[in-house]
């Protein structure tokens, strides 16, 4: 059985159900507020915001939930609390290289740390439920807007300059007193002072209705579509391929590499740490290395065929150059290089040893010989040399065999077959070690035996060593979601300017036998409001103080 | 407001969409590690004769993939036990290959034939395919089904015991 | 060639009294109204007036610290905690100059400038030293970030300090239901917190001003992302007497104090980190002297301190200063989204190349933004207004205080920047 309310108002307006204040008069509509003497709440004007339907279905249910500032509320305070508990301990995300996540919390954070880990919460922003989170205040910003933002406009739009006296007395700020003189003329000279206050007023014979800043109204509106712009904007990023990627490459001085995933090659012509000079530093640091920039020097490669075949050298064509640093990195097509870190690493590039032949003295070469992928043939003189094995990191292993301990040319060793003139058909074994202290660990000459004494492998000068003294590491991104994001965050800055800097007022007055009634409004800053409307109307000849226009006194 | 039912149901069908995606993929998003019952990554390879090799050439019968190098101690040690497993299951239809972690190929060849391997070899460059693959130890060997379907990952060194029974599952359930 | 960094330092001490004697004009403009013989109203006026005129001068001098010192380092002073905590306090008494523009009452003052007066206090406990810039901090984003996210903060500092004066007028120390003793407990009980704020201050420059110096040798064991246990020997020097020394670690030298000759308790092993015992022994220390101020004080004034101020606060209407709190949050919440947010996203782009990555302090940015959308949204239902939105605004000042200050000391990442305390 429903009830029956009434929504026609005595100034012959028909409401919807559900309306608090009559939508053109102002009349409160319920008896008992209508009774009473207080304040009126003036959300949405009351205008009726939703149809209370007797028997709300599911998605009604889910809509109504949704739509609710006190779930929005608990929603932001949950993000709060759970983003909260995702900083005590480092998350997972902060490490590059973590084998074994539960061990390393165990030990580090003892039971704490296990407990952490085991609850998912050192992976708490990538979590499910977190996630979900973000998602389901993402649904109540799209909700709580669309059900707020159709009814107030409808109720800013339609209104009506000659409200009802209840709703004028009712206001936050009221003024009633007389006026002498004529009713129409003081309303149209108060319509003048109010318009060089800026409003925008409009009249109705001896009723006024000034308003301004409407525009602030749509602010928190404006923010909440900015948000949604700047969620949606941070999910495309992992939905649509191509738009994101995170990588590191490590290079070398004079070393090139392929970006994972594309056909992009990026060589490092160089890389550079500038210090600050003596004269850069204060007193009490003179003399000491402080850091102040790092460069690489990189060129950016495009492959243009026989790129995925890794039967044959990929093709490739330069296609950018610049220098990387901290703050600068290259950008080619939306692809960016980053100065991420270096690390002292100490290797050799290429080395241009002299063969010595022991038994005439004559020396023959430089040859270039390169740390990493070494060509297989060299023409020295007149002998030849057959690369027939090479070690990055010369060891021995538990047998006594030479091994490799690495990939990377920390310790290189080079098996030669020396063939020429001279010397058997099969050529003659040697060992040779790029760097001195590797030859005198390793026992060079003693390995080589009779060979060393025929020969002599060995760089003359520091001119004929190539070496990198860092490893630079870049950091290869993309990135295309992020003009969306700048956007959104513009977007909510924009709203959070529009809404908070600006006060939407409006002024209603009528004149009935002589008496004045005023009433005031503003969303915010009631202290301003009371202030310019004293002012106003001591400029019209009447002087108040600000404060007694101040209707909330009657219940305090 | 006057709901229109039909923009209500549109706007929670398209939150659902876009929620219930963003939240699936934090389940799928533990990185790029292959897990078993995932297919692996395709690739083309040389193998030491020069000649390309991709995964697909392998689909239809079971295939042991074993990336190793040189340098990595227990790669090299559990290496006469593949090819010992090899040649005792390959009229069976058993398939293994071995893919070294991006060395220069005179070093790879050189160990191979040390060893006696006869199983196809191939090479990966620029450490490509271990990446895609997701590798962070070494050695990683990988049992896949006669579908492709990676059933067993084991990282570190196998004897010959170990891969006789993970053998035996594979071609069971061929 | 003008030593600027000499004539920075000199400008802080001459802020530092200026401030406190701007707040013994204000204390004399609000306390001494009820023993003026004359209107109350023209004495608060008066006193007010010389409290603003001080403020002012004190403001002039803190802003030669900053342009002093920027010309001496050849960077604007944004870039360890020091020089943070002293643009906060330039910006606090910004946004106080602006608040008290609109809102002419001298009580804010009363307020504001001791809590400006602690901040650059608090300031002076990290070292000052000008460090030439790592090289991810050297760009304008940076200093954009920095200043405009101090400048929200500011507000939300002037916002707390309001909603402060608000739970001290409006708590009702008469009522002895349970709801009113918890009501009391809770006002004295900020006070106390904000007295402790204090006692570190002076136990950390009363024992500096002694040359109090004790030194330990640690050795702490930890296990690094390849499972690597790493351990390490390390030297902690602490500035106070040590009640708790490290964990695990032997005594190098210590001075004596009060026939205290060796450290009287170890610091648990769950608290981690080199600096773990220095910062433990501080906070203890920090409460001892606290409470033992906080006792001498109540022994002097025999009554709670939070009843002891109410009578000064009569002159001004309660809602007025909800109007004032919850403006100057208003006001601070854009700034503080585009300093602490945008801004920083923006710098975070371009130095690490991602514009977010879930750091500590990042997170904590986000924590009190929420916090305060939260407070935002809270104040739409007139049920929120008055003494439930003052609470609400403390425990944000207290977050914003913890993204500054608790994330560099307890919590590690790309942020951590502080110092020594």
């Amino acid at each position: 059985m429903a009830l029956i309310q009434n929504t026609k108002c005595e100034c012959g307006h028909q409401n919807p159900v559900g309306t608090v204040l009559c939508e053109a008069c102002g009349k409160p509509l319920d008896e008992e507020l209508a009774a009473s003497d207080s304040v009126l709440e003036m959300r949405y004007d009351g205008m009726a915001r939703r149809s209370q339907k007797p028997h709300p279905n599911l998605i009604d249910r889910i809509w109504n939930f949704f739509s609710s500032v006190r779930v929005a509320v608990w929603l932001i305070l949950i993000t709060l609390v759970a983003a909260a508990l995702g900083t005590i301990f480092p998350q997972e995300s902060a490490f590059v290289n973590l084998t074994d996540p539960a061990a390393y919390y165990r030990e580090n954070y003892g039971t704490a740390g296990a407990i952490y880990h085991a609850l998912g919460l050192s992976r708490t922003f990538e979590s499910w439920w977190f996630i979900t989170l973000l998602v389901m205040i993402g649904a109540s910003l799209v909700i709580c807007s669309l059900d707020r933002v159709l009814p107030l406009y409808r109720a800013l739009t339609r209104q009506q300059v000659r409200k009802h006296l209840q709703f004028i007395t009712r206001q936050q700020v009221v003024y009633v007193g007389p006026i002498q003189g004529d009713a129409e003329a003081w309303t149209a000279r108060f319509a003048e002072i109010l318009r060089r206050k800026r409003y925008k007023v409009r009249t109705d014979g001896n009723a006024l209705l000034a308003e301004k800043n409407r525009f602030s109204r749509w602010g928190p509106y404006v923010i909440h579509i900015g948000l949604i712009v700047f969620l949606l904007a941070v999910l495309m990023r992992g939905v649509i391929p191509g738009w994101y990627m995170d990588e590191y490459v490590g290079l070398d001085d004079g070393e090139i590499e392929q970006i994972p995933r594309t056909g992009y090659f990026v060589k490092s012509l160089g890389f550079r740490i500038d210090f600050y000079s003596d004269d850069e530093l204060p007193e009490h640091l003179k003399g000491q290395l402080r850091v102040k920039q790092f460069t690489t020097k990189a060129v950016l490669y495009e492959c243009v065929a026989y790129c995925d075949d890794a039967t044959r050298e990929p093709e490739l064509k330069e296609v950018a150059a610049h220098d990387i640093r901290v703050n600068s990195p290259l950008s080619y097509r939306g692809l960016r290089l980053y100065q991420y870190d270096f690390a002292e690493a100490p290797r050799l590039i290429s080395v241009r040893p002299t063969l010595v032949d022991k038994r005439t003295g004559q020396s023959y070469g430089p040859f270039e010989l390169p740390m990493r992928h070494p060509p297989l043939t060299y023409s020295v003189g007149p002998f030849t040399l057959e690369l027939r094995d090479s070690f990055p990191e010369f060891g021995l292993d538990e047998n006594g065999e030479p091994v490799t301990l690495s990939r990377e040319p920390n310790a290189p060793a080079f098996v030669f077959v020396i063939k020429g003139p001279g010397l058997p058909e099969e050529g003659v074994p040697y060992l040779y070690f790029p760097r001195e202290a590797d030859r005198q660990r390793f026992g060079q000459d003693r390995i080589n035996g009779a060979a060393a004494e025929m020969f002599d492998i060995r760089v003359m000068s520091m001119e004929d060593v190539e070496f990198s003294t860092y490893t630079s590491y870049l950091n290869v991104r993309v990135d295309r979601g992020m003009p969306y994001v700048w956007t959104g965050a513009a977007i909510t800055m924009i709203g959070l300017v529009m809404g908070i800097y600006w006060n939407h007022r409006r002024i209603w007055l009528r004149i009935d036998d002589g008496v004045l009634s005023l009433g005031a409004h503003t969303n915010k800053n009631r202290f301003g409001l009371r202030a310019e409307v004293a002012a106003a109307l001591a400029k019209a000849g009447i002087e108040v103080d600000a404060k007694m226009l101040d209707n909330r006194r009657k219940e305090s | 407001m006057r709901r229109h039912k039909s923009v209500q149901y549109l706007i929670l069908a398209v939150m659902l969409l876009i929620g219930g995606y963003a939240v699936g993929r934090s389940f799928a998003s533990s990185g790029d590690v292959l897990r078993p019952g995932d297919k692996p990554p395709s690739f083309r390879l040389a193998d030491l004769q020069g000649e390309a090799h991709t995964l697909e050439e392998y689909a239809g019968n079971p295939l042991i993939l074993n990336f190793w190098g040189t340098f990595c101690p227990p790669c090299r040690e559990e290496m006469p036990a593949l090819q010992q497993q090899y040649e005792a299951w390959k009229d069976k239809g058993l398939q293994v290959v071995g893919i070294n972690l991006s060395e220069d190929r005179h070093r790879v060849e050189n160990f191979i034939r040390r060893i006696g391997v006869s199983f196809p070899i191939l090479l990966d460059t620029n450490r490509r395919t271990e990446r895609a693959f997701g590798l962070r130890e070494y050695p990683t060997t990988y049992f896949i089904d006669a579908n492709g379907v990676i059933r067993q990952i084991v990282s570190g060194p196998l004897t010959i015991e170990e891969i006789d029974e993970r053998v035996k599952s594979l071609l069971g359930s061929a | 060639m003008t030593d600027w960094l000499q004539i920075s330092s000199n400008a802080v001490i001459v802020a530092f009294f200026l401030y406190c004697f701007s707040f013994i004009a204000y204390a004399v403009a609000v306390g001494g109204s009820r023993f003026a013989n004359r209107e109350p109203e023209a004495h608060r006026k008066r006193w007010g007036g010389i409290g603003l005129w001080l403020a002012a001068a004190g403001w002039a001098a803190h802003l030669v610290y900053f342009f002093a010192r920027w010309a001496g380092a050849g960077h604007p002073p944004v870039s360890n905690l020091y020089e943070f905590l002293m643009a906060l306090g330039i910006a606090m008494m910004l946004a106080f100059f602006v608040i008290r523009f609109a809102y002419r009452h001298p009580l804010l003052g009363a307020f504001a400038l001791p809590l400006t007066i602690i901040i650059v206090a608090y300031a002076s406990v990290f070292p000052s030293e000008v460090q030439p810039l790592v090289p991810a901090l050297n760009s304008i984003w940076l200093r954009l970030h920095v200043t405009t996210a101090v400048l929200g903060e500011a507000f939300f500092a002037v916002g707390f300090t309001a909603a402060l004066i608000l739970i001290l007028r409006v708590t009702d120390f008469s009522r002895t239901d349970k709801a009113g003793r918890r009501a009391r407990f809770w006002a004295e009980f900020t006070l106390v917190v904000i007295v402790i704020v204090i006692g570190f201050l002076v136990a950390v420059f009363g024992f500096r001003a002694a040359g109090y110096h004790a030194e330990f040798r640690q050795e702490t064991v930890t296990v690094d992302a390849r499972g690597n246990v790493i351990e390490q020997e390390s030297t902690v020097e602490y500035g106070l007497p040590p009640i708790f020394k490290p964990y695990n670690s032997e005594t190098v030298s210590m001075d004596p104090f009060l026939g205290m000759t060796e450290p009287l308790f170890e610091t648990p092993s769950w608290m981690n980190g080199v600096n773990a015992g220095r910062k433990w022994n501080t906070v203890v220390w920090s409460v001892i002297v606290g409470l033992l101020l906080y006792g001498l004080l109540r022994l002097i004034i025999r009554k709670p301190l939070a009843r002891a101020i109410q009578p000064a606060l009569d002159g001004i209407d309660p809602d007025d200063l909800d109007e004032i709190s919850y403006r100057a949050i208003a006001i601070g919440f854009p700034l503080f989204t585009l300093g602490a947010l945008v801004f920083a996203m923006i710098w975070a782009q371009i130095a690490w190349s991602r514009f977010w990555g879930w750091d500590p302090k990042e997170v904590w940015a986000l924590i009190t933004w929420l916090f305060y959308s939260a407070y935002l949204h809270l104040r739409l239902s007139r049920g929120w207004h008055g003494i439930r939105s003052a609470w609400l605004a403390v425990i944000g000042f207290l977050i914003v205080m913890f993204t500054l200050i608790g994330v560099n000391l307890l919590i590690a990442g790309l942020h951590s920047y502080a110092g020594v305390s």
